[in-house]
């Protein structure tokens, strides 16, 4: 006899014991009656333990180690996967976003006059050859940088000046370089140009807005420093570096180039129609390949766009 | 290039407290990246100067039996009974009396160091002992060819001295960047970049003797030659000495010059090149010197001339390294008497060598057009440390001093000296306020330190200066402070002391780069250090930033396409071989032409993503994925899509969708992205039009896609005949769709809905209908049907079935309706049913 069959048992003679109410004295019966139901309760619970008790024992364990149940057919999970460079492209656009900065979206085919002329390089400067554009047989350029924006950011958002407002604008893009392809070099990568102009804008802003950026964006506290630079459309200009921070392994003491940067040329701002005596700038540009780097720790940028399902399938 | 710290020492007093390590972090910060810092003092920790005592030729062999005396480094190493030490050594220069230079055994041989590191030992040759070895200047890594073993001048050295206390060799070799100095010419000469070094440290820079007086002196002029710049714009100037080439023998000795020369990557060659080479560290100021007889027989004039020219397209000129070149009309050419002597800037001509037979030379100190040189290194092919230099634009007011100072090195009084320069460069001024430095740097540094720190690099500063008497703080005095210096809100802005204080800079006649104010705050800011600026933070107004359109349809799509639906994403480049655009039919002639990639791959700017996808396909099934779907966004052109109003390519953003799926499945995952997009859209059967657009598509398999009766692209089964040509089997679907339109349509923002409080009744419905019945249109009826009810409805599709050879065939759908006002009852759903039967058997659809 089971043990839930023992206590339906015991159950059934306590059932019975009820009619002995009938021959009690009528004071008597209140308390005979409570005792009887405290033991039903107690049996019943009893049951109901011992039943859940029985169901348990049966039922079969898993292997959770295993993939699938014996005969089973193995389950899988159809996974999606967005881009790892989109995936940072779209964060820096966020944080940026965030800060107050609108966006505007890059070209991938320029001319002269934006990668070059607009941004202050003198015809024919030998600072051109520094950026090894591609070129067309039409006479365009795949541009090599998102400065080629900077142009048709100012005058799009000029009238903000003056209004008494501010420009602020990132614009994120895809640029090109022609150079051989290797684990550190890539013909085709992206780029995230920042561009600020207000009635006091100075180089202190700039560093400011950049080290918020990079905290922003590895969500800690960093340290910043920089090295002179030399753009044509800047002048000031410099490279700014961040300490490496903790969270991609660094220890102290490792920097990072991530970044040119300066004061937006005088002629620049001419170019589009901005006084400069009135009004003072800043921009920069970094690339965004890098950062995914730094944050997958991989160590080949061919991968980005090789369009293998194994490598994205590893994020 | 290569900068020997020692080198910069030699010119500036860099303060005892400030490290080497330091300085080095300040040349980093302040003026250039410094890429690499070689350390020279370890690879020459094994050379001794050493004397050969004795020498004696090894019989049969070239080798010679050497006991030499290296001082009191004798006693490390295994001595002989009369205290010298034994070396082999199959040199044809050594010889008993010598100096020469012993790298003792356990050492590494210089040249050697870093990367194969060769180790020397003691070792038997031909039976004899050998302790290490004599070397060369090759093997010290002051030359390339191995001639000899270095010999020390014994004037200079004795037994035992370390090498590198001989040769200054305890130094540290900085490799800087050239990129960021391409506006920077005078920082390609070591006595510029040492006045940047001192400006850093706040130090006021001492000139040397050659750029102390840059005014021209009065000029000996004996008619030897005259000189005629045919154009300054290819050349401001044009300085040259004629004089006899002084009787200087090369030493024997290894000297001092080929080391320095070697710390910067170049080699000793004979005493008039080395001089030129030396100036041309130092200054900046590359030389060229002539064979100043050849030079007058080339021109075949009595009165020789040099005419400084462009050159004529095709004209020719055999160089100094034997390769005769054609020129271009961008080459400047240096002619006697129009007869081309030497390729500007770039390369001598063979015609006009300093040989053995050289007596007399004519040294010229000149500087071209850098545009002009710019062309002409790239359309020949020549990279040498002088044009280099030439492409930065050499200042016009130093070729004269530099080149009176080579004269006076070789210690001669030349017959000849000219100096044409046309039209003189004036000196550039520049006005600034001590506001407008602060204002743009956000700093608040005051006018006296505004005023020293341009001092100290040359520049002159005048104005109406506060006077203070307190002296500026050099670097070893200043605070040192993180540079992580807290972000503050405001930070100080223009300085208290003399805000206003107007300053007129004249910069120094070296310095090309200075034109605007903005130019002056620069050398301010740098100097000074950036790391020193105080932090803050622009005010900005509270407003919704402006995000484009086409980034946040972007971002959105990410999410659905990849999560929701879960496709791939990819990266692809947006240049295609020609042939991947002509196996999908297309034209590669509408496509803009990429024409100087230096990939054979990358020839036309794509017009389209899917074919790029396509291309993806076969590697990624290759590698064991099945079931894949993958996508791409990104810019797309043709050259029939015209220019934009700025005369710019109009691009598109399109998507291109391909999957290892069939049009239907293709379809569904096309319809819930614009579902979920809450974009409505329409698609119908390839119009012949669009087939042409995309002939990979297989039209009887395809459709186009309409938003707001405009079409926006296509997607379908790809043809069987492109899917061979990528090595695919069929079924293999694709889609190509603008985003343009798309970014910028309005959403439905008020959500459809439909949910009714009464209960809601679900039928199944079959329908037989004639087996070439559009589904769509049976699919419409019920659909009206229901709405025309005033019904809340959902109608699933649940199968189509065709038995073979039926001319007919079966839809079954699951019907779920209720009415918005009351619960239906039995009857009124008869009635409803009955409505259906009767609407769709008016498209001749049966209920069964």
């Amino acid at each position: 006899m089971s043990d839930v069959e023992k206590l339906r048992a015991e159950l059934k003679a306590l059932n019975s014991e009820y009619a002995k109410i009938k021959t009690l004295p009528p004071e008597e019966r209140g308390e005979f009656g409570r005792t009887m139901n405290q033991k039903k309760q107690k049996l019943l619970a009893a049951i109901e333990q011992a039943e859940a008790e029985a169901e348990n024992s049966t039922v079969e364990a898993l292997d959770i180690s295993a993939p699938t149940a014996p005969n089973q057919p193995i389950p899988t999970v159809k996974r999606g996967t967005k881009h790892p460079l989109m995936t940072e492209l779209d964060r820096v656009i966020q944080v940026y976003s965030a800060m107050g900065f609108d966006v505007m979206e890059s070209r991938q085919l320029d001319d002269e006059f934006h990668m070059f002329d607009s941004l202050n390089f003198p015809i024919g400067h030998p600072a051109r050859d520094g950026y090894d554009t591609f070129r067309t047989a039409e006479g365009f350029i795949p541009p090599a940088h998102t400065s080629t924006m900077q142009h048709r950011a100012l005058k799009k958002y000029k009238s903000k000046l003056e209004h008494g407002g501010q420009i602020a604008v990132v614009i994120p893009g895809r640029v090109f370089r022609n150079e051989d392809v290797d684990t550190t070099h890539e013909h085709t990568f992206y780029q995230c140009e920042g561009v600020f102009v207000s009635k006091d804008a100075t180089m202190g802003q700039m560093f400011g807005v950049l080290k918020h950026f990079f905290e922003a964006y590895y969500g800690q506290k960093l340290k910043i420093k920089t090295q002179p630079g030399y753009f044509p459309f800047t002048e000031p200009s410099a490279e700014l570096l961040i300490e490496k921070p903790a969270s991609l392994g660094g220890k102290g003491g490792d920097w990072l180039e991530m970044l040119g940067c300066g004061m937006i040329h005088p002629n620049v701002l001419k170019i589009a129609g901005i006084d400069p005596e009135t009004y003072h700038g800043f921009a920069w540009g970094g690339g965004i390949d890098r950062l995914a780097m730094l944050k997958y720790g991989l160590n080949d940028v061919r991968y980005f766009e090789s369009g293998k399902l194994d490598f994205l399938e590893e994020f | 290039m290569r900068i020997s710290l020692n080198a910069i020492k030699s010119y500036v007093r860099v303060p005892e407290s400030i490290s080497d390590q330091e300085l080095i972090n300040l040349i980093g910060s302040r003026l250039v990246e410094v890429e690499e810092v070689i350390d020279l003092a370890p690879r020459y920790r094994g050379c001794y100067v050493a004397k050969v005592v004795n020498c004696e030729p090894i019989p049969d062999t070239h080798l010679h039996l050497c006991q030499i005396d290296a001082g009191v480094h004798n006693e490390d190493f295994n001595q002989l009974e009369n205290g010298l030490v034994q070396v082999v050594c199959g040199a044809p220069n050594v010889h008993a009396g010598m100096l020469a230079v012993w790298i003792t055994p356990g050492s590494i041989v210089p040249e050697t160091y870093g990367n194969e590191n060769f180790k020397l030992s003691v070792r038997k040759l031909r039976g004899y002992e050998s302790n290490g070895m004599l070397a060369g200047a090759d093997e010290l890594g002051f030359d390339t060819e191995h001639k000899a073993i270095a010999e020390i001048d014994p004037k200079t050295a004795q037994p035992g001295d370390a090498l590198a206390d001989v040769f200054a060799l305890n130094d540290l070799i900085l490799d800087v960047e050239n990129k960021s100095l391409t506006h920077r010419p005078d920082c390609f000469g070591l006595i510029g970049f040492a006045r940047e070094v001192a400006g850093i440290l706040g130090i006021k820079f001492e000139e040397p003797e050659v750029f102390r007086e840059l005014s021209a002196k009065t000029l000996p002029n004996s008619a030897k030659l005259t000189v005629e710049i045919a154009d300054s714009e290819l050349c401001p100037r044009y300085s040259c000495a004629v004089f006899d080439l002084p009787g200087h023998e090369p030493s024997k000795y290894l000297t001092s010059t080929a080391v320095f020369l070697a710390k910067a990557g170049m080699r000793s060659i004979d005493p008039m090149v080395d001089l030129t080479n030396v100036l041309m560290l130092e200054t900046g100021q590359p030389l060229h010197a002539f064979d100043y007889d050849k030079l007058v027989q080339v021109g075949g004039s009595e009165t020789p001339k040099i005419v400084v020219r462009a050159a004529e397209d095709g004209e020719t000129l055999q160089l100094l390294d034997g390769k005769t070149i054609a020129c271009t009309p961008d080459d400047i050419l240096i002619t006697s008497n129009n007869v081309p002597v030497a390729l500007a800037g770039a390369m001598g001509g063979k015609n006009t060598e300093i040989d053995a037979s050289t007596t007399r030379v004519v040294l010229e100190s000149a500087t071209f057009s850098l545009y002009r040189l710019r062309k002409t290194q790239m359309a020949h092919g020549i990279f040498s440390e002088a044009i280099t230099r030439f492409t930065k634009g050499q200042p016009a007011a130093i070729t004269l001093p530099v080149l009176e100072e080579a004269l006076h090195r070789l210690g001669i009084s030349p017959e000849s000296v000219i100096d044409e320069y046309p039209s003189k460069i004036p000196e550039t001024v520049v006005k600034i306020t001590t506001e407008q430095v602060n204002n743009l740097l956000g700093t608040a540094y005051d006018t006296d330190t505004i005023i020293k720190t341009l001092e100290n690099v040359g520049f002159n500063v005048e104005g109406a200066a506060t006077a203070s008497s307190e002296r500026i703080r050099s670097y070893d005095e200043e605070e040192r402070r993180d540079p992580a210096t807290a972000v503050v809100a405001n930070a100080p802005r223009g300085g208290s002391c003399g805000s206003t204080t107007m300053l007129k800079v004249t910069s120094p006649a070296w310095r090309t780069d200075i034109h605007i104010a903005e130019d002056v705050i620069e050398e301010v800011g740098r100097l000074l250090g950036y790391d020193n600026i105080p932090l803050s933070l622009p005010t900005k107004p509270f407003l919704e930033p402006e995000v484009d359109a086409m980034v946040k349809l972007k971002q959105e799509l990410r999410e659905i396409l990849s999560g929701r639906l879960r496709m791939n994403e990819l990266l692809t480049y947006s240049f295609v071989h020609r042939d991947l655009i002509a196996k999908v039919g297309q034209d590669p002639e509408d496509c803009y032409q990429i024409v100087n990639s230096i990939s054979p791959d990358l020839q036309c700017f794509r017009s389209e993503i899917a074919p790029s996808l396509l291309d993806k396909v076969r590697e990624n099934l290759k590698a064991g994925h099945k079931d894949f779907t993958l996508y791409e966004m990104n810019q797309i052109s043709r050259k029939s899509y015209g220019l934009t109003d700025e005369g710019t390519p109009v691009t598109k953003t399109h998507l291109g969708i391909v999957a290892t799926s069939d049009f239907y499945t293709l379809k569904a995952q096309i319809l819930a992205m614009f579902a979920e997009l809450n974009i409505p859209v329409e698609y119908a059967v390839l119009s012949s039009e669009t087939a042409g657009h995309h002939p990979y598509l297989e039209p009887k398999r395809s459709a186009e896609l309409f938003l707001d009766g405009q079409n926006i692209g296509a997607f379908g089964e790809v043809k069987a005949s492109v899917l061979r040509q990528f090595k695919l089997d069929p079924v293999i679907s694709a889609a190509e769709i603008n985003l343009d339109k798309i970014a910028i349509a309005p959403r439905e923002l008020q959500a459809q809905v439909q949910l009714s409080k009464f209960p809601s009744v679900e039928r199944d419905l079959t329908l037989k209908v004639a087996g070439d019945a559009p589904f769509g249109r049976i699919d419409t009826v019920l659909h009206d049907s229901l709405s025309q009810q005033n019904l809340y409805f959902d109608i699933t599709p649940v199968s189509i079935y065709q038995p073979t050879d039926s001319a007919t065939k079966n839809l079954s759908f699951h019907l779920k309706f209720s009415s918005p006002s009351q619960t239906l009852s039995a009857a009124e759903i008869s009635a409803i049913m009955d409505k259906i039967a009767k609407d769709v058997s008016a498209v001749g659809a049966t209920v069964i």
